[in-house]
């Protein structure tokens, strides 16, 4: 069988089939298919799978049809993100209020307390101040239960250490060399991959 | 005398998607009734086996939902299609998990493709039917549409999220494997 090689007609062999050429296109091809075997035999294969397409039972119209949902306007884009913006900037103004509101309860909430814990140390000299002024060589014993609950601790973590005066540093600084939550000493040194030596000169 | 509605037979389908915006129920009929049978006999040389009038069912809904997404630029059933065809992808998908097995190979589709024996009885078709076996799924799609619903190659591509120049290809190679297999038997 001779081998066609009018291509541009050959892809048009289904659109025959589907009568979708117009006269001329039509008389082109046809004429062509006349004289060519490869198209004739094409032909008769497009018509072969054609007319053997699935069956189908028919499809029920009325209940597909009941299924569409009643046609509604969609909202422009545009107008979309505008309400979405507002919502967004309420979500923001409420979180940020009750950050701050939440944020300014717990200011209030802890300055009495530390203030309470500062009036809880009596002056060494009896007067009326209320300052914790400690002697400067009372140091605190290193009792780590007493460490913990200590006022003048409690006071360090209160307040900053910007305010405190210098011998209440020095009382501080002598508080938390006690404090046992630290290492008391230099951590171990890394122990070495034992590369045979150490055994070698062992056995020696 | 006026013809009613539904005896218009030279309504587009640009017109009758008018109509059903303004409220026409029966230009959805019209539309799914001028559609629906090119969506099943899709479906089912897709290989499609069961609940095919659900599959175009669902095709119509999710169509008509987003109408106004539809510019016209391709041919409604095109576009109809498009849309049937990822519906089928998804139900395959949603199978395949369910199956829990590994993902879907030629062979798969040929399987599914082998349940329509019941609905083909002649033995033409038959020959036929394996035939279209012989072919990867997406040689079968470009062939159907092209030969059995007269698809042109710029719809297909379209439908199959391919080009114009590779549906060519995939219809070239088909006919030729259906026409060996045709002279074989």
């Amino acid at each position: 069988m001779n081998k066609c090689t009018e291509l541009d007609i050959q892809e048009m062999l289904p659109d025959l089939l589907h009568g979708k050429l117009d006269a001329d296109a039509r008389a082109r091809v046809e004429a062509h298919v006349a004289s060519c075997e490869e198209c004739t035999e094409d032909l008769e294969v497009l018509r072969t799978v054609k007319s053997a397409a699935v069956f189908i039972p028919p499809i029920d119209v009325d209940r597909v049809v009941r299924q569409i949902p009643p046609y509604r306007m969609i909202v422009p884009a545009a107008q979309a993100p505008a309400r979405s913006r507002v919502v967004s900037w309420l979500v923001a103004a409420s979180l940020a209020v009750v950050v701050l509101g939440g944020g300014s309860l717990l200011m209030i909430q802890q300055k009495p307390s530390a203030q309470r814990v500062v009036d809880g140390i009596p002056a060494p000299d009896g007067s009326a101040s209320r300052l914790p002024v400690p002697k400067p060589d009372s140091t605190v014993a290193p009792k780590p239960a007493a460490v913990v609950g200590s006022p003048t601790h409690a006071l360090a973590l209160a307040t900053g250490v910007d305010g405190l005066s210098d011998s209440n540093l020095r009382q501080l600084m002598n508080d938390m060399n006690s404090f046992d939550a630290l290492p008391t000493t230099e951590p171990e040194p890394v122990i070495s991959v034992d590369n045979g030596n150490n055994l070698d000169q062992g056995s020696r | 005398m006026t013809p009613s509605p539904e005896a218009r037979p030279e309504e587009t389908d640009m017109e009758l998607i008018k109509r059903w915006k303004a409220g026409d129920g029966r230009a959805a009929t019209r539309l799914v009734g001028r559609h629906s049978q090119a969506l099943a006999r899709f479906a089912a040389s897709a290989g499609e086996r069961e609940e095919i009038e659900e599959l175009v069912q669902d095709t119509f809904v999710r169509a008509f939902a987003s109408l106004d997404a539809f510019r016209g630029e391709s041919s409604l059933r095109t576009w109809l299609f498009t849309i049937e065809r990822r519906l089928m992808l998804d139900r395959r998908r949603a199978e395949r998990r369910s199956r829990e097995t590994v993902p879907v190979e030629e062979s798969d589709h040929v399987s599914e493709y082998g349940a329509l024996d019941s609905m083909i009885a002649e033995e033409a078709q038959e020959k036929v039917r394996k035939s279209l076996e012989a072919l990867s799924p997406t040689q079968r799609e470009v062939f159907t549409l092209r030969v059995q619903q007269g698809l042109s190659y710029k719809e297909i591509a379209v439908v199959v999220g391919s080009t114009e120049g590779a549906a060519r290809v995939h219809y070239h190679h088909a006919i030729q494997t259906v026409k060996e297999f045709l002279r074989d038997e």
